[in-house]
């Protein structure tokens, strides 16, 4: 705020903002409120606990439905995260920007429902050239290869992942300059090297708030798994079954809200990491007084 | 210096950039020890020549020979060179010691040999105490000397420095510019600098290599480069020199008289090319020039003096300037040095420019 900006103006901003964010995320509270009354959603009277958060863990159906997702967050992170970073590099390198970030957000410009049904079909017509292709030759170690299930789903969610983790890491890289690359380099380092001992601790809070943004997006998503791997088994979808069909119960409240604690304390902690850093570098930054045994210059 | 072998030498070196062509078949030889320097305007060429040596081009054609190897296909990390970039180039995540320690790092030497070789190359460039510092804590020209550090700590034979004082204010780079010669009559090795700023490069050169438009236009030593340019470019590039075109009248043994604003110049013919009837350049640096109120007592019979109209004084403390328009509009400039209590001419007023024989010099090109 400079010194002429109308405060009034600048503490409505502030209560604009407020205002969205609580907007937002008042369901998210909503859902945690319940997950600690002991008579449910929907009830009259509301007395705490907590019976639910400790029966989660004896729901095996919920259970399985969170090992499933962690490990496709898991896997899609693993492979995601190098692809966007290759990406970003190039995109960085080359000349031809427009054509990569294209490629690149291409997937963001395609209805989900539309993309992932694209590749249902893409996947059971490969599926069906694999059987027969193993038909024809007597073999059957290609029948799998394509049926739908943990692997169609992880392709599905980088295919769904890659940009938003393209576009972080993109960001932090831009402000990364390349002559220390090129510094490094003219020190003896390969180019391994110097992206690794110079380039990569400079923008790896992009790789991380990358990689939780993928974790995050995997959680969330319900199309492409419901699609793609079969067997309404992931997180997201059991949970919107479960809503269809009988109502959440009160232990998928508990969850929800365990995994939405769990994603805001991770960004949260990412952003006051953040902050820290930046109030400490800012200290840094002020002048230092000189040291006292400080030589002749070289003359 | 070592002419049979070379410490750096280019062949015939092109690079392309698409249609663009940076850098048209230029030969160079650079000796070990020297201080050589790569002058020219912004976009000549000069930093790329550099970062061909360095390896972070690759040529287009031609080679790249260092300690008498041919290097053109090598990356910078298998190369004899270190380098100081122009700025931003320290690592901002590591301490100064780390920045400077870092090659010695990679070459897998023990950790107190790093740490003792670094901390006695930051004495080396008036940093000790300094250690511990991150570059965002220093100064520009501190920064620069933590480059200069990192660069020599590796005992490289080829120190590149590309433009490394260009974000250095005025004075600063005075200063630097001194340390930086001294500091490799000191360690003795080859130094190769890239500056578009002429008063830099006579600072620190034995030898200037003019870079302009991919080529190589003139190189020789700092002197010989300021007083006696063999190529307009040169004239027009290096020092203050004025510039005048005129048509060849007659040529009579060494001596050239050439027509200027329909009045004879004399000039030195120096073995060059001329017949009468051909259009030739003329230069002459501006304090070999004097000005004089036209009192009618001169002629340009002589060949060493031309009339014409004074317009105005300018005053840059050190040196006065005199500026004279020929009748084509042509502005000769005559710098004096010193302090005159005499009142200017009157802007307007018959004015003549003479200077003394030999100060003229001819150009073909």
């Amino acid at each position: 705020m400079d010194d002429y900006a109308n405060i009034w103006l600048h503490r409505a901003k502030w209560a604009y903002l407020l205002l969205v964010v609580t907007t937002l995320m008042t369901p998210v509270f909503y859902v945690m409120y319940i997950s600690f009354n002991e008579n449910g959603f929907g009830a009259a009277e509301y007395v705490f606990t907590t019976r639910w958060y400790g029966l989660i863990f004896a729901d095996a159906q919920l259970m399985n439905a969170l090992r499933w997702t962690m490990s496709l967050a898991a896997v899609t992170t693993v492979l995601t995260i190098p692809m966007a970073l290759l990406a970003a590099k190039f995109y960085k390198a080359t000349r031809a920007k427009v054509p990569v970030v294209f490629l690149l957000l291409a997937p963001l410009f395609v209805a989900p429902d539309i993309l992932s049904a694209a590749l249902l079909v893409f996947f059971k017509n490969l599926n069906f050239t694999f059987r027969w292709l193993g038909d024809q030759l007597g073999v059957s170690f290609m029948d799998g290869w394509a049926q739908l299930g943990f692997t169609t789903s992880v392709i599905g969610l980088i295919i769904y992942t890659i940009p938003y983790a393209f576009v972080v890491i993109l960001i932090t890289m831009g402000r990364y300059n390349k002559e220390q690359t090129e510094a490094a380099r003219a020190c003896g380092a390969t180019g391994w090297r110097a992206f690794w001992d110079i380039e990569f601790p400079q923008i790896r809070p992009g790789v991380f708030s990358a990689c939780a943004f993928t974790v995050i997006l995997c959680f969330n998503e319900y199309t492409r798994t419901s699609l793609l791997k079969g067997g309404f088994d992931t997180f997201t979808t059991v949970l919107v079954s479960q809503m269809l069909n009988s109502g959440m119960s009160e232990q998928s409240y508990a969850m929800s809200s365990f995994v939405s604690f769990v994603a805001i304390a991770l960004i949260g902690g990412i952003i006051v990491f953040t902050l820290l850093r930046s109030e400490a570098a800012a200290r840094r930054a002020q002048p230092v007084a000189e040291p006292g045994t400080r030589s002749t210059a070289a003359a | 210096m070592n002419a049979i072998h070379p410490t750096v030498q280019v062949r015939q070196l092109s690079k392309n950039y698409g249609s663009v062509q940076a850098l048209k078949n230029v030969d160079l030889s650079i000796a070990a020890g020297e201080y050589f320097v790569l002058l020219g305007p912004s976009g000549g060429g000069k930093t790329t020549l550099l970062r061909t040596i360095g390896g972070f081009h690759k040529p287009s054609s031609g080679q790249v020979w260092l300690n008498g190897q041919e290097v053109s296909h090598l990356p910078p990390d298998k190369r004899p060179t270190a380098m100081v970039f122009q700025a931003y180039a320290l690592f901002p995540h590591m301490s100064v010691l780390g920045n400077v320690g870092y090659g010695l790092s990679l070459a897998k030497l023990p950790k107190a040999e790093v740490r003792d070789k670094s901390i006695a190359m930051l004495e080396m460039v008036g940093l000790k105490g300094y250690e511990d510092r991150r570059p965002h804590e220093l100064s520009g020209g501190q920064q620069q000397r933590v480059q200069l550090a990192r660069a020599l700590v590796l005992d490289r034979n080829i120190l590149l420095l590309d433009e490394p004082l260009a974000a250095l204010d005025a004075q600063l780079r005075k200063d630097m510019c001194l340390e930086l010669k001294h500091l490799q009559e000191k360690v003795g090795i080859t130094f190769i600098h890239v500056t578009h700023n002429q008063e830099e490069a006579m600072t620190v050169a034995d030898r200037i290599a003019l870079i302009a438009n991919g080529e190589l236009v003139e190189q020789g030593a700092a002197r010989d480069i300021y007083r006696t340019p063999e190529r307009r470019f040169t004239a027009s590039f290096v020092g203050e020199n004025n510039l005048l075109s005129g048509t060849v009248a007659s040529v009579e043994g060494d001596t050239v008289t050439v027509q200027v604003c329909g009045q004879p110049l004399s000039v030195d013919r120096r073995d060059l090319p001329v017949s009468t009837g051909a259009t030739v350049a003329l230069s002459i640096r501006s304090e070999l020039v004097e000005m004089v109120p036209e009192d009618g007592s001169a002629s340009s019979a002589d060949g060493l003096s031309l009339a014409g109209t004074y317009t105005e004084s300018v005053y840059l403390g050190l040196t006065l300037s005199h500026r004279v328009a020929l009748s084509d509009g042509t502005q000769i400039v005559s710098r004096v040095v010193g302090e005159s209590d005499a009142p200017p001419p009157v802007a307007g007023s018959a004015a003549r420019v003479r200077w003394k024989p030999g100060a003229l010099r001819l150009h073909i090109n």
